[in-house]
């Protein structure tokens, strides 16, 4: 199933008019964003084809085009063209094949469109190929053209230009934040609690998906309660809050180091000793593990997600939860960023086993768990909607099997999509964050103390 | 590092091996029928005199090994997904290494067939680092790159069995 492409289509419309400079322009990002250790993986690859149903694209469509040793060969095979001596000496015997306009097309539908980046198919790989990476390297190539489906670069270009992808001004963010703030002293009597901004010297410093402040503000609101529960010392950013990284999905480095030192920056800036990530997979796994490949040096805060900080307040017995507060059967989505490629895998867990009555796991779970189809940039291509709400089936199934009514998953991409999934398949659950459930099963001590409150 | 060489190869941590029970053996066997066929061109090649229950393992191996061959080269040619994914140099690489063995197997009972087997072995080893076969080199750094990104992340080895 090929994703239509119509004259309308601005991908289409540059790809027809691209010359030989910007051809061999692709080429060489390519080879120059193109480690030795890629190299090296990409003459691993036998074609067993072992791979083909660890991919939700696959399993929900059957497409061979889905296979990810598919869409590795289409990387493959511009490799040998230009790079490998057989593949120059050989090109027929070999499959080598040019990086021409068809080849290109064909790039951009499977490398973007039938992708999640979610390195399931690596676990899985028989000689543990990094699949995903080689193909993220294919889409900065296409990306040092401008050939980057046009939502996915927006969401980019905007966070670049505003300090957030969803271009939310420090008025309208210091707003939400004063009105959050007016609900949590209401709801707690205690006009203590606080959502502080620009806090100099506090030992958090806690982002957000800019989604939460403007669709889901009670995922902003879970985590301050659960802050003032426990007492903490944190603070907001007014300029840096934005946890996305749109960069990783993009493949533009350059862009997803800026992003990423901006939380470094506004954490030196204000003094804090971590910078903590809210609940979002790709957020954790660009600013937590690849910033240090795209600034060329490790960070100098200690980074951690907002799940490390709760689990541990749960578990040193910082914060009290009451299971009994959700009865519900909840049942738990791995975000394939946070968990597969993160390795934030128990704490959730943790949090949810004390926070809920009844909790079941979906099948497969953990680093094995199914993408849920709104990873590498999906939810931004508009163009290739069909096909993410076709491999969500895959998971939309998992769901089903639990016969669980509350699905909670750390990352609002995912919530997003599940969304989705759910109109979809018509599926009868709700779904929340993770920290939305903790702070439901909260016991808020009558006047919480601690370094967080009463101070500014 | 050790998981990825180790425990992660194993069929019930890889969930395409578990699922793909029968290949994954096959494949294991192909390969171990290969890696007789070497070894009896290497005692060849040095003049050692390998002793009967030795040859006896290597026979059994290589008659194993050329079965599961052909039959891996049969689900590449029969099943579309396969022929998808292939190129001129797959079925090649499975032609020339059956043949390595077959011309191996042949070898062990027939002394007119010896040098008929090194030249198979000669062309086999010149293939080597040109096609498929190359893979034989590279599945190590391969596998110890696999070993690091995910052992560095904590996301392997799993710290608790996830149920397939």
């Amino acid at each position: 199933m090929k994703a239509p492409s119509t004259p309308a289509d601005p991908l289409e419309e540059k790809i027809q008019t691209l010359g030989e400079a910007e051809l061999e322009k692709i080429l060489k990002v390519f080879r120059d964003k193109l480690p030795a250790d890629a190299a090296a993986n990409l003459n691993s690859c036998v074609h067993c084809g072992l791979c083909a149903d660890s991919c939700h694209y696959y399993l929900a469509s059957g497409d061979k085009e889905s296979m990810p040793a598919a869409k590795l060969d289409l990387v493959n095979r511009v490799f040998k063209n230009y790079f490998s001596m057989t593949g120059k000496a050989f090109p027929r015997i070999t499959g080598a094949r040019a990086l021409n306009r068809d080849m290109i097309r064909e790039w951009v539908d499977s490398l973007f469109g039938r992708c999640t980046l979610c390195g399931r198919c690596s676990l899985s790989c028989t000689m543990g190929i990094n699949i995903f990476a080689l193909i993220r390297t294919a889409r900065t190539a296409l990306g040092a053209v401008g050939l980057v489906p046009p939502g996915l670069q927006s969401t980019v270009d905007t966070a670049i230009r505003t300090g957030n992808n969803m271009g939310i001004s420090r008025e309208n963010w210091l707003e939400t934040v004063a009105w959050l703030e007016e609900d949590l002293q209401k709801e707690t009597g205690d006009p203590r609690a606080r959502l502080p901004i620009d806090r100099r010297g506090a030992r958090l410093l806690y982002t957000i998906n800019p989604r939460e402040a403007m669709f889901f503000p009670l995922s902003i609101y879970a985590v301050a309660k659960i802050f003032y529960a426990a007492g903490e010392d944190w603070t907001f950013s007014s300029a840096n809050f934005d946890v996305t990284n749109y960069g990783l999905y993009n493949g533009d480095d350059e862009a997803a180091g800026i992003m990423s030192n901006r939380l470094l920056q506004a954490a030196a800036e204000l003094g804090c000793r971590e910078l903590i990530l809210a609940e979002c997979g790709h957020g954790f796994n660009s600013n937590r593990w690849e910033a240090p490949e795209w600034l060329g040096r490790k960070a100098d805060v200690r980074i951690r997600s907002i799940l490390h900080v709760v689990a541990e307040y749960a578990q040193t017995g910082r914060i009290r939860l009451d299971p009994s507060k959700n009865p519900k059967t909840v049942t738990l989505h791995d975000p394939c960023n946070l968990v597969r490629l993160g390795g934030v895998v128990d704490e959730q867990r943790e949090i949810l086993g004390r926070s809920v009555q009844h909790f079941i796991e979906m099948h497969p779970n953990r680093e094995k768990n199914y993408c849920c189809g709104g990873g590498g940039g999906q939810l931004a291509m508009t163009n290739f909607a069909k096909r993410r709400i076709e491999a969500g089936k895959i998971k939309a199934s998992q769901i089903e099997a639990t016969k669980a009514r509350v699905v909670a998953t750390p990352c609002h991409n995912c919530i997003d999509q599940l969304m989705e999934l759910k109109k979809h398949y018509k599926l009868p659950i709700e779904i929340r964050t993770v920290c939305e459930i903790a702070a439901d099963a909260l016991v808020i001590p009558a006047r919480p103390s601690g370094p967080g409150l009463g101070l500014s | 590092m050790i998981y990825a060489f180790g425990r992660g190869m194993l069929p019930w941590e890889k969930e395409s091996a578990a699922r793909h029970l029968p290949t994954y053996v096959a494949g294991l066997v192909y390969h171990a029928g290969i890696f007789a066929a070497i070894a009896l061109a290497l005692a060849q090649a040095a003049g050692i005199h390998l002793p009967n229950a030795a040859v006896s393992v290597i026979r059994i191996s290589m008659a194993a090994g050329l079965c599961v061959g052909a039959g891996l080269l049969l689900k590449r040619l029969t099943k579309s997904q396969l022929r998808h994914i292939s190129c001129p140099d797959d079925y090649a690489a499975n032609i020339l290494v059956d043949g390595f063995i077959l011309a191996g197997l042949l070898s062990s009972w027939l002394p007119a067939a010896l040098p008929v087997f090194h030249v198979a072995a000669i062309v086999t080893f010149l293939y080597m680092p040109l096609g498929k076969i190359r893979h034989c080199f590279f599945f190590f750094y391969s596998r110890f790159l696999f070993g690091s990104y995910f052992g560095r992340r904590g996301v392997l080895p799993p710290k608790r069995a996830a149920k397939a």
